[in-house]
């Protein structure tokens, strides 16, 4: 019989990350300090982040192990299911076969426990004794509380204004786990004053969140910083989603020809993109399809401009080679709030740059919309920013339907959507905007970037 | 059934010519300005749509000659004359009709005109019989109009197969000699009842005060700032939203005309459509910012004929910029166009991006009438 479920046993936890960077034709250019503009030393970010995460960083080793710790934990949700999504491909009488990466069963109900629990381990290590951090959904807040409660730390969550409003229920989750939880730009640092004078209705933005949480681990001695999304040790611990999913098509004898993430900063498509990228980019795979999904209200990867930006709202952390809509665009308030970031992970970028992967964008109407259907064909209620991930497959199904290819597809199915009903009920009342980016209109606001003219 | 049916011979001519009415005196400037009728052609598309339709049959009641009885005869539609008009019609002549209509116990009285003309008919018919609008005036802020001639007919249409239902109406009017000088005196007349259909009839335009929509104002002006330093010259068409645009650039702006903007500086306040024509002719870019008017989501066709069909083609759609706040573009699910040229608004319909913030836009979508 052909099982719904792909599952592992969980011996069968990968043992080691994988680092692409070790595998880039050409190099990423550096991170620059944003005082010097020169490249960032590792003495430079020891005052925010542990030595470990900072020689993950710059590693380029190709394979990092996994600490036992870290893997003990992650057997309480790992290894996620891989499923397929029979019900949906006969709805949409495709011959194509689908298949999703289920991150939604960890606890707080994404794929960002992945990097939550090693961050946490290696502050643990070094003796940090509190966490400053920010999060745009909430699902990365969620999740390092629950990290920082495995190793007795405190922790302090900026959360962006327009999600705290939208989903309460995240905030509860955090002081759950013991974490604070605090809307931004809020009063507590000057980042935060500073936007408040500028914008006092603002709904906020990650940008602005990360410059306050920076700005609260560099004026506290205890306190190190994390950041869920965006550098190359979150997508390096993140790449466990692919390693896993390969040795689950392994066990069904395939590999997919589409692979398919919603990008926001980008660490849970760099999780599932970045091992099926290594195959291509070493030839045993050369024709795997990866695809990039993203909000057209926030659509970096498809209209940003490939330079060197500041990561944060105002100017605190890293300038970054990345693509980017200026680090002080406030993206609208969608309903996928982890999808609204100025930039992307600078890997994800290399690798879009360089064309071993592309990007699409959706409106969000359209989104939830495959949402609903995906809700009613197999079951799970899932969070707007997967929805993109899950839209796109569905738009690839039914290019191999015109077609009659029997490819098969999967996309990583990152989170549940039990906390995101707002936007399901959006969607129903027909009050979801189709929020996006006037990009003609736009084109000379980009000259304040730090690096331009 | 019995419907009455009156027109303004003069409604919706001081339009083009950048006079916001034809209360009063303008109607003489209007007709110096070379106006010609509107009313007469809209009504036409109205009762040539609804006699294409499978209706019941119906009585019709009319006036005589401009008013209503000329139209009929050249279409051929047998109708009575209720009400005879003498020599040049006036205001009491619309509520003269209206009573003889009454007298013929007719079951709904079809008009065309603007809200003056809807005020005098409401001053006579007040919620006796539903009244339904044909819109041909300049302003058209009461919802006993249908958003346009031909969905007057699809309203009439399903009033008279009795699958429509009634629904109150306000009767609104602003003074049109404060209007002329940039103030928005606008006050609910009267209640009407009229024939509803969604989407049909058009929702009585809502003004939005709250703070939130102020910033979104704010946000949208500095952003055109920015981007209205291409050297482009910009039309900047009526409401707050432009407004606070030409604030953002330091100028006063003409609050219900038309005004013109080169590199932050107002070319002409008030401009009217052969304004534009010589700035085209003399080999200008131009660009048009519009915002969509009140709840009823018209972007062109609706206080703005300055911008004439002429102007609009000669522009062309990649120039036309449309700006409205979040919370407006919220309660407004569609964009209408209504120039007059149906071939116009095909080319004008379909997905816009209108500029709703500091960088930001939405997608709607742009019907036609």
């Amino acid at each position: 019989m052909e099982f719904k479920k792909i599952q592992l046993n969980e011996d069968e936890i990968p043992k080691k990350w994988y680092n692409v960077s070790a595998d880039l034709p050409s190099m990423v250019d550096p991170p620059l300090h944003p005082g010097t503009k020169e490249p960032i030393t590792p003495d430079d970010l020891s005052a925010i982040f542990p030595m470990e995460l900072i020689k993950q960083e710059a590693s380029t080793e190709k394979y990092i192990k996994i600490p036992e710790e870290v893997r003990d934990i992650y057997r309480i949700w790992r290894p996620s299911p891989l499923i397929r999504a029979d019900r949906l491909e006969k709805v949409l009488k495709t011959p194509a076969k689908i298949y999703y990466k289920w991150e939604g069963v960890s606890p707080a109900g994404s794929h960002k426990r992945n990097t939550a629990i090693p961050q946490a381990y290696y502050n643990m290590k070094a003796g940090t004794e509190r966490i400053a951090t920010e999060t745009g959904a909430g699902q990365w807040g969620s999740a390092i509380s629950f990290g920082t409660a495995f190793f007795d730390m405190e922790c302090t969550v900026y959360m962006v204004r327009a999600s705290y409003d939208q989903k309460p229920y995240r905030k509860s989750l955090m002081q759950a786990w013991g974490a604070e939880c605090i809307p931004s730009p809020s009063n507590m640092t000057e980042a935060g004053r500073k936007m408040l004078k500028m914008f006092p209705n603002t709904g906020g933005s990650l940008g602005a969140a990360i410059s306050e949480a920076v700005e609260d681990a560099a004026t506290h001695d205890n306190t190190n910083y994390s950041l869920g999304s965006v550098l190359n040790h979150v997508c390096l611990h993140q790449t466990i989603i692919g390693l896993e999913t390969q040795e689950q098509f392994k066990k069904i004898d395939d590999y997919p020809d589409v692979v398919i993430g919603c990008v926001g900063g980008g660490s849970n498509f760099a999780g599932m993109a970045f091992p099926f990228a290594r195959d291509k980019i070493d030839g045993s795979h050369p024709d795997v399809d990866i695809i990039g999904a993203e909000p057209m209200a926030c659509p970096t990867l498809t209209k940003g401009l490939y330079e060197y930006d500041y990561g944060d709202t105002v100017g605190l952390v890293p300038i970054l080679k990345m693509f980017t809509l200026g680090h002080d665009f406030m993206p609208p308030s969608i309903h996928a709030g982890g999808l609204r970031y100025h930039g992307d992970s600078p890997l994800v970028c290399k690798l879009v740059r360089d064309n071993y992967i592309r990007a699409v964008a959706y409106h969000q109407t359209e989104v939830l919309k495959s949402a609903v259907l995906f809700g009613k064909t197999e079951g799970h209620i899932i969070a707007p920013e997967s929805s993109h991930a899950l839209h796109c497959a569905i738009q690839e199904a039914l290019k191999c339907k015109e077609t009659g290819e029997e490819k098969t597809i999967v996309f990583n199915n990152s989170g549940h959507g039990n906390f995101d009903l707002a936007a399901y009920e959006a969607y129903f009342n027909g009050s979801l905007m189709d929020y996006e980016y006037p990009e003609d209109l736009i084109n000379q606001s980009l000259k304040k970037l730090p690096m331009r003219n | 059934m019995k419907i009455g049916v009156v027109l303004n011979p003069i409604a919706g001519m001081g339009g083009a010519v950048g006079l916001k009415g034809t209360d009063g005196a303008a109607l003489g400037r209007a007709i110096e300005l070379g106006a010609s009728p509107r009313s007469p052609e809209r009504i036409r598309n109205t009762l040539l749509r609804l006699f294409c339709k499978d209706i019941p049959s119906i009585s019709i009641y009319s006036c005589s000659g401009s008013m209503g009885g000329d139209i009929l005869d050249e279409l051929g539609i047998p109708h009575t004359i209720a009400y005879v008009a003498n020599g040049e019609t006036s205001k009491q002549d619309t509520m003269d009709a209206c009573r003889s209509l009454l007298s013929e116990s007719v079951d709904l009285v079809l008009f065309c005109g603007g809200d003056g003309t809807a005020r005098d008919i409401c001053s006579v018919v007040g919620d006796s019989v539903p009244i339904l609008g044909i819109p041909a005036g300049v302003k058209m802020y009461s919802s006993v109009f249908a958003v346009s001639p031909n969905a007057a007919a699809d309203v009439l249409t399903s009033f008279l197969r009795g699958d429509c239902t009634l629904r109150e109406a306000e009767v609104m009017d602003i003074d049109e000699e404060k209007y002329r000088n940039g103030v928005l005196d606008r006050k609910m007349f009267g209640q009407a009842t009229t024939p509803y259909v969604p989407n049909h009839v058009q929702a009585a335009k809502c003004a939005y005060f709250s703070e939130g929509e102020a910033t979104s104002k704010e946000n949208i002006a500095r952003f055109a700032s920015e981007f209205m330093s291409d050297g482009s010259i910009y039309i900047l068409g009526v409401g707050s939203t432009t407004k606070a645009i030409s604030e953002s650039l330091g100028i006063k702006k003409t609050l219900l005309g038309i005004d013109i903007v080169h590199n932050g500086a107002l070319l002409k306040a008030d401009a009217n459509e052969s304004d534009i024509l010589s700035l085209l002719d003399s080999g200008a870019n131009v660009k048009i910012i519009v915002s969509p008017l009140g709840a009823q989501g018209f972007i062109f066709g609706r206080g703005n004929h300055q911008i004439s069909p002429y102007v609009l083609q000669r522009v062309g759609r990649e120039n036309v910029i449309v700006v409205g706040t979040p919370q407006k573009l919220q309660n407004t699910p569609y964009l209408f166009v209504d120039t007059g040229d149906h071939d116009l608004d095909m080319l004008l319909a379909g997905h816009m991006s209108v500029v709703c913030g500091y960088r930001l836009a939405a997608r709607k979508s742009v019907l036609t009438c």
